[in-house]
């Protein structure tokens, strides 16, 4: 019944994991039942090791949460020899995600992951808010197609792009990451906030600013994914806020093909199989399913693009 | 201390029973759904209401005593928000648990003093090791000093009170229970005076003001000290990275600046971590 296909690839479940939200290494699938994850998508691996920001990283508010982890990770050389060799076994495809400085950094990423048996898919995230100079080629057009495009040359394998959501508008970056060649969009990442100490005068992260995630997010991701949708014919891989079933259901309405759980899982780690468990009994209860409420969203008036 | 397994179930459990034990704090039982043994103390839980009226990331707490091996307790202190939606769940209500999480203590041989340092709800990953020295025999070599700012910030002191064989001393600020001042002046007071032994393994558990107190008078005493640290987390299952302490580059976990609190720790060899 959840049976989803993103692009190529055939997913058990429309329900992924979020990067960074769900460990570097598949330990945390213990808490998960297969048959609900469609695919388990990896923290951002860089080149080189990073070894992230100053604590505090994290910090809450009403209905989300401000992170800047600064994508601490091992590195590439680390991850080949630890991570990868575990992952063809695994009976879940394996998203991994690929961060960087520069064009070559994401192509260098592109031809490690594709050279690994056990990564079904790669995901570009583009748009890490955290990363001082990562943000431009999520934030500028040009610097994103030909990301895209030089990282398509060097990989058959399906090319997922993580947009952000810091933009204007999404549709522009929607078109250029198609027409670059990716085989799906995931939109989108966090959106970057500020959390303050009145008492301190100070941020309430070491980083000062972070990225917005959780239900609070929700609305801006659905409008994200609703005007991507529509402007691309790739899959859009949806990303902010999803926490329940009937979170799930509405990005599907807006054109979702898949949505990532992300913060939802820090509340409860198998929060992917309570979701799967209520989106059967809900297609179930209301006789229908993921492909009769894809892109049915019916919008209230004429729409101007 | 290697990284544990993560061996961590998560479900909603019934809350049992709820009781105040001093003027803000709790202790909440839970009913598993399955019965728990051979579970290192110091471990905990991540806590949040089942009806998800909590933040969005639920809380940590050592898993404090198992009264029936399907049957956990909690102690909570009410600080802010979460704790404040965990004390206000009705017995009947559900719990929503992930445990157990983390590298907890390991017991030395029975004959290997053990000195614990505990302020406020630090005491909590304390009485279960209790309970196993005791089963170990070595009762007479195993000494606590339990420390607050007063008598009745001392939670469920009774439940410790009442562990027979075991060296137990309160310390207040304010003088009305025991030692009159903080637990590392009573520490220092005990190793002076010789009722305190120097060779063995100090344990410590509490605010942050009282585990850097502890970690430098370790330091500076040279003690073999271990240290369950109490850093604000985010998952609690090692997937987020929102909880790093600093480690040591000399030390066992120094190939990474950073350290995981709630997979590598919370319970690490002072010699591990700069803190
Ligand atoms: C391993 C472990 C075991 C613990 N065991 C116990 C126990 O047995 N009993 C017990 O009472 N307590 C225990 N604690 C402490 C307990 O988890 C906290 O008191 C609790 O999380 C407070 O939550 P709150 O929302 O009520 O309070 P608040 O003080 O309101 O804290 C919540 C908010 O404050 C901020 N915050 C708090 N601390 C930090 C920090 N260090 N860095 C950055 N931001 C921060 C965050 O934004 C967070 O959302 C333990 C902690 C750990 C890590
Ligand atoms: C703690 C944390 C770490 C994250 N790390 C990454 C990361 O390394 N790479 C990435 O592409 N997105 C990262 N994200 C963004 C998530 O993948 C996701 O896009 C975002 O959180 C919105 O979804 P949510 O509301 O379901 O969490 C991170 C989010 C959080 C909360």
């Amino acid at each position: 019944m959840l049976q989803t296909r993103v692009g190529a690839l055939e997913l058990a479940s429309p329900l992924l994991t979020a990067s960074g939200t769900f460990g570097h290494d598949p330990a945390a699938l213990r808490f998960l039942k297969t048959e609900d994850l469609g695919a388990l998508v990896l923290k951002t691996v860089t080149p080189e090791p990073r070894h992230g920001n100053p604590a505090p990283r994290m910090a809450e508010f009403t209905g989300g949460v401000l992170n800047a982890i600064g994508l601490e990770n091992k590195g590439l050389a680390y991850w080949r020899d630890h991570v990868a060799p575990d992952l063809a076994a695994l009976t879940v495809p394996v998203v991994a995600n690929a961060g960087g400085h520069s064009v070559s950094d994401y192509v260098a990423m592109t031809e490690a992951f594709d050279a690994m048996a056990g990564v079904a898919a790669i995901e570009l995230n583009l748009s890490c808010p955290n990363v001082a100079d990562g943000i431009q080629f999520s934030t500028e057009v040009a610097a994103l197609k030909e990301v895209v495009a030089a990282c398509r040359k060097v990989t058959p394998k399906p090319l997922w792009v993580k947009l952000s959501p810091n933009v204007a508008s999404i549709v522009p970056f929607a078109k250029a990451a198609e027409s670059a060649g990716a085989d799906a969009l995931t939109v989108c990442n966090t959106l970057i906030g500020l959390l303050v100490d009145w008492k301190t005068q100070k941020p309430m992260i070491a980083n000062g600013t972070g990225g917005m995630s959780g239900p609070a997010v929700k609305p801006l991701a659905l409008r994200m994914v609703w005007d991507s949708a529509r402007a691309v014919s790739i899959p859009v891989v949806a990303s902010g806020g999803a926490s329940t079933a009937a979170d799930v259901l509405e990005f599907v309405v807006a054109g979702a093909t898949a949505v990532q759980i992300g913060t939802a899982s820090f509340r409860r780690p198998d929060a992917i199989s309570a979701i799967a468990l209520e989106l059967r009994e809900l297609l179930t209860e209301n006789s229908t399913s993921l492909e009769e409420l894809r892109a049915s969203l019916r919008w209230p008036h004429p729409v101007s693009c | 201390m290697a990284t544990a397994e993560l061996t961590a179930w998560t479900a909603p459990c019934t809350l049992l029973s709820r009781r105040e034990v001093g003027p803000d704090a709790i202790i909440m039982e839970l009913a598993l759904p399955e019965p728990m043994t051979d579970v290192a103390p110091g471990v905990f839980a991540m806590l949040s209401p089942a009806d998800g009226s909590g933040p969005e990331i639920p809380r940590p707490f050592s898993l404090y005593d198992l009264p029936a091996p399907d049957r956990a307790t909690f102690l909570v202190q009410i600080m802010g928000r979460g704790t404040q939606a965990l004390a206000a769940v009705p017995p009947g209500q559900e719990v929503l648990c992930t445990m157990p999480l983390g590298n907890g203590f390991t017991l030395p041989a029975p004959e290997r003093p053990v000195v614990i340092v505990a302020g406020g709800v630090g005491c909590a990953p304390f009485l279960h090791y209790l309970r196993l020295r005791l089963q170990q025999g070595a009762g007479a070599r195993t000494h606590m000093i339990y420390g607050a700012r007063e008598a009745s910030r001392l939670y469920d002191y009774q439940a410790f009170a009442a562990l027979d064989g075991i060296d137990l001393r309160a310390a207040t600020d304010d003088g009305s229970l025991g030692f009159h001042g903080n637990v590392i002046a009573a520490l220092d007071a005990g190793l002076a005076n010789g009722t305190l032994p120097r060779d063995a393994d100090f344990l410590a558990c509490g605010p942050a003001g009282l585990l850097h107190g502890f970690a430098d008078y370790a330091r500076k005493q040279n003690l073999q000290a271990w240290l369950s640290l109490e850093t604000y987390m985010g998952c609690g299952f090692g997937v987020c990275n929102a909880c790093p302490v600093a480690t040591e580059p000399e030390g066992p976990l120094g190939a990474w600046p950073w350290a995981r609190t709630c997979c590598e720790g919370p319970v690490f060899p002072l010699t591990s971590i700069q803190f």
